[in-house]
C-alpha cells in the first residue's frame, strides 16, 4: 500500500533533511507505527505521503499512485487525520462532515454515525469554535474515516484526548484494521502502538533507525525483569532483577529464601523503554 | 460541478455567519439609499402626477418611466391629491387635450417636464426618435446620480473579492485548506467553488443599487456583462492576497489599495477633458465606468459594451498571467 525508497525532505531546501534517506513498506491491511520524538520528521513523512509537501527527492508509492504526480482520485481511497485539528469553526460538526463528504466520488458514511462513534452527537448542531481541543480533534478524526479509507494516514490520533476518549479512538481504529484497512499510525504513545500496529518504526532525525514487530522487539531487546519488594527487620526494601542474568538470579533467590517478601512481580519491557535503549532517546 | 456548489454553499452559509461579511453586503446598499435621498433633495429628478381615468394605461406605463403615478378614478380625487402639501401634478384628457393640474407650490422646471413627457408620448405615435431627446434634456439624472450610481457599482465590484479573501484567510487560519487537499476535488473546481461569490455578489449589489436609484428602463443584462468582467479583477486580487495572509484584517487593508486606482480612473474620467481620456486606458475600472456610463444614459450598444469588456479581459488576462504562478503556489 506503501512504497518508500530513499525519502528525502528538506523544508530549508538544503541539506538540512527533516527526512533522511527514509526506506519503508506497508503491507495492504497492515497497521503501521510510526514513533519518534518530536521534530523527528514524523509529520513530514506523512505529509509527503499525502501530497500536501511536495516530493522532492526518492520515491513514494502511495495506494498506487507515484506521489510524484499523483491523481485526485487517489483521495477517494485515502483517510487523512491531521495533528493539529482543522475543521470550519463557523460550520457545525454535522455542516462539517456533511460538507466534506460531498467532496469525495465514493460512497461515505453517514456523519451521524461519525459522531456518534466519536462521542460528538450531543454537540452534532453546535458550531466547531465553540469545541474544546479535543472535540476538535475527535472531529479531525471522524472526518477522515468519512469516505471508509482503504489507507488510513493517523498523526497523533489520541493525544490531548481524556484516557477514556482516546481508549474509545483506539478501539476504532482497532475496529477498522480488522475490517482491513490498511493504517499508517504516528504517535507518542507506546501502549497504544504495542496494541494496534502489526510493525513500528523508530525515527529519530529524520532518520529511521529500526522496523519490527513489537513482539519481535521485545523478545530481542526487552530482558524479563522482576521487582520485588520485602522486610529487612523493620526496613522495606525495593529491588529489582533481571532473570536473564545469573549472578541476578542467584540474589533473587538468597532474598526469597531469606526476608519476608511483601510484594514481587515480573515486568516486561515496554516499547518505550525498547526505544531508549535502541535509540538512546527518550520519546518527548 | 456538484463539488463547485458545495464549495461556494459553504462559503455563503460560512459568511452569512460573519458580521463583516454581512457589513460588506449591506454596506453598497445603504450607500445607494443615501445617494438616492441626496439626489432626489438636489434637483427635480422624480415627478410625481396624478392621473385620473381619463388616461389611457400605455401612457400611465410611460409616464411611470420618468415619475411616480398615482392613480384615482374621479378628476375630483385627482384634484384633492393636487392640493395635498407635496409636489403632485394633475394630469386629465379631455377629447384629444390634456390638462396639467397644479396647485402653485410645484417647481416651474417640473411643468415643462410633464408637458414635455406628455409631448413626447404623442409624438411617439410618430415614430419620432423620442428617446434621444429624452436623455438629452437628462432630467432624470443629475451628474449625482449619473455620475453616482456608476461609480457606487465600480467601486462594490471589489466586495466580491473580499468576501472571497475574507474566506480564503480563514481557510488558511483554520488550516482547513489541508483538509481540502487530501480530499477527491481538484484545484480548479475548488478555485472555481470559490471565486463565483466574488461574481455572485456584485451583480446582486449592482441590479440592487440600480433599481434602488431608479434609472428605468436600463440595459440590465448590459450591466451584468461589464460586472462580470470588471469582477474579475477583484476576484484575482482577492484570491492573490487570501493565498498569501492569514490576518484578516492585514489582507482587507491590503484589498482596500484597489479603491486608489478605481477612484483614480473614476474621478479621471469625469474630470478630465476627453483629450487627456488616453492616461486613464491602463485601468480596467475606466472601461467600466465608461462602459456602464453609457448603459446607465440608455446610449449603449452591445458591440460598444463587447469593445469596453475585450479591453477589461485583456487587461485582467495579462495581470492574471503574472499572478497565477503566485496563486497557485499559495493554495499549497
Ligand atoms: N513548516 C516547516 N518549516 C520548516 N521546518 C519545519 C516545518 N515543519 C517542520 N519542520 C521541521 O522539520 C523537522 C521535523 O518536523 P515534524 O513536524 O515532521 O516532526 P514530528 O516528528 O511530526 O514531531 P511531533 O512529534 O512534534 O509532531 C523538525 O525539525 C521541524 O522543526
Ligand atoms: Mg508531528
Amino acid at each position: 500500500m506503501i512504497k518508500v525508497e530513499n525519502l528525502f525532505y528538506s523544508y530549508t531546501k538544503d541539506s538540512k533533511y527533516a527526512v533522511d534517506d527514509v526506506n519503508f513498506e506497508v503491507a495492504k491491511g497492515e497497521a503501521f507505527g510510526f514513533l519518534g520524538p518530536s521534530g523527528a520528521g514524523k509529520s513530514t513523512t506523512q505529509g509527503i505521503l499525502t501530497g500536501l509537501l511536495p516530493m522532492q527527492d526518492g520515491l513514494a508509492e502511495v495506494a498506487g499512485y507515484n506521489m510524484k504526480n499523483p491523481s485526485r482520485k487517489m483521495f477517494n481511497k485515502l483517510g487523512v487525520s491531521f495533528e493539529q485539528s482543522n475543521v470550519y469553526g463557523k460550520l457545525t460538526a454535522l455542516e462539517n462532515l456533511e460538507f466534506y463528504r460531498k467532496l469525495f466520488d465514493v460512497e461515505t458514511i453517514e456523519p451521524n454515525v461519525l459522531l456518534e462513534i466519536v462521542g460528538l452527537s450531543h454537540v452534532a448542531n453546535k458550531k466547531a469554535s465553540t469545541f474544546s481541543k479535543g472535540m476538535k480533534h475527535r472531529l479531525t478524526f471522524a472526518r477522515s474515516m468519512l469516505n471508509k479509507p482503504e489507507l488510513w494516514f493517523l498523526d497523533e490520533p489520541t493525544t490531548g484526548l481524556d484516557p477514556a476518549i482516546a481508549n474509545q479512538i483506539k478501539d476504532v481504529i482497532k475496529e477498522k484494521s480488522k475490517e482491513g484497512s490498511t493504517i499508517f499510525l504516528t504517535t507518542h504513545n507506546m501502549f497504544i502502538a504495542d496494541e494496534l500496529c502489526d510493525r513500528v518504526g523508530f525515527i529519530i532525525d529524520g532518520v529511521l533507525k529500526l522496523i519490527d514487530s513489537p513482539r519481535n522487539l521485545k523478545l530481542k531487546y526487552g530482558q524479563k525483569l522482576v521487582d520485588i519488594e520485602y522486610k529487612d527487620g523493620n526496613e522495606i526494601k525495593k529491588d529489582s532483577f533481571s532473570l536473564i542474568k545469573e549472578e541476578e538470579r542467584l540474589k533473587l533467590n538468597h532474598i526469597i529464601n531469606n526476608y519476608e517478601i511483601e510484594l514481587m512481580h515480573t515486568k516486561e519491557a515496554t516499547l518505550e523503554e525498547i526505544f531508549i535503549k535502541v535509540t538512546g532517546r527518550g520519546l518527548v | 460541478m456538484k463539488k463547485i456548489f458545495t464549495i461556494t454553499m459553504r462559503d455563503i452559509v460560512s459568511s452569512l455567519r460573519d458580521s463583516m461579511i454581512i457589513y460588506i453586503i449591506i454596506f453598497p446598499f445603504i450607500l445607494a439609499v443615501i445617494l438616492r435621498m441626496m439626489t432626489s433633495s438636489v434637483g427635480a429628478t422624480t415627478v410625481n402626477i396624478a392621473v385620473d381615468n381619463s388616461i389611457d394605461s400605455t401612457m400611465v406605463e410611460y409616464l411611470e418611466d420618468f415619475g411616480n403615478v398615482e392613480t384615482f378614478d374621479s378628476i375630483e380625487r385627482v384634484n384633492k391629491r393636487v392640493n395635498d402639501t407635496d409636489d403632485v401634478f394633475g394630469l386629465t384628457k379631455k377629447g384629444l387635450t390634456y390638462s396639467i393640474i397644479q396647485e402653485g407650490n410645484e417647481r416651474a422646471s417640473s411643468v415643462d417636464l410633464l408637458e414635455y413627457m406628455v409631448s413626447s408620448y404623442e409624438n411617439q405615435n410618430l415614430d419620432l426618435p423620442i428617446e434621444v431627446e429624452v436623455s438629452d434634456i437628462g432630467w432624470n439624472l443629475s451628474p449625482i446620480k449619473q455620475y453616482g450610481g456608476n461609480l457606487l457599482i465600480v467601486f462594490i465590484s471589489v466586495f466580491g473579492g473580499m468576501i472571497i479573501l475574507i474566506n480564503l484567510v480563514e481557510e488558511k487560519q483554520e488550516n482547513t485548506l489541508s483538509a481540502v487537499n487530501v480530499s477527491s476535488i481538484t484545484r480548479t473546481q475548488y478555485v472555481i467553488g470559490k471565486g463565483l461569490l466574488g461574481f455572485m455578489v456584485p451583480i446582486i449589489h449592482s441590479i440592487g443599487i440600480l433599481a434602488i436609484l431608479n434609472y428605468g428602463q436600463i440595459n440590465y443584462l448590459m450591466v451584468i456583462v461589464v460586472i462580470l468582467c470588471i469582477a474579475m479583477i477583484s476576484v484575482l486580487i482577492g484570491f492573490l492576497i487570501g493565498v498569501t495572509n492569514d490576518n484578516i484584517l492585514g489582507a482587507i487593508s491590503s484589498m482596500k489599495m484597489l479603491f486608489i486606482p478605481i477612484l483614480g480612473s473614476i474621478f479621471g474620467a469625469i474630470f478630465l477633458g476627453s483629450q487627456w481620456h488616453y492616461l486613464l486606458y491602463w485601468s480596467p475600472f475606466y472601461w467600466a465606468f465608461n462602459a456602464l456610463n453609457s448603459i446607465i444614459l440608455k446610449e449603449a450598444t452591445w458591440s460598444g459594451v463587447l469593445l469596453n469588456c475585450s479591453i477589461i479581459i485583456l487587461i485582467t488576462g495579462i495581470i492574471f498571467a503574472l499572478l497565477s504562478k503566485k496563486i497557485k503556489r499559495g493554495l499549497n
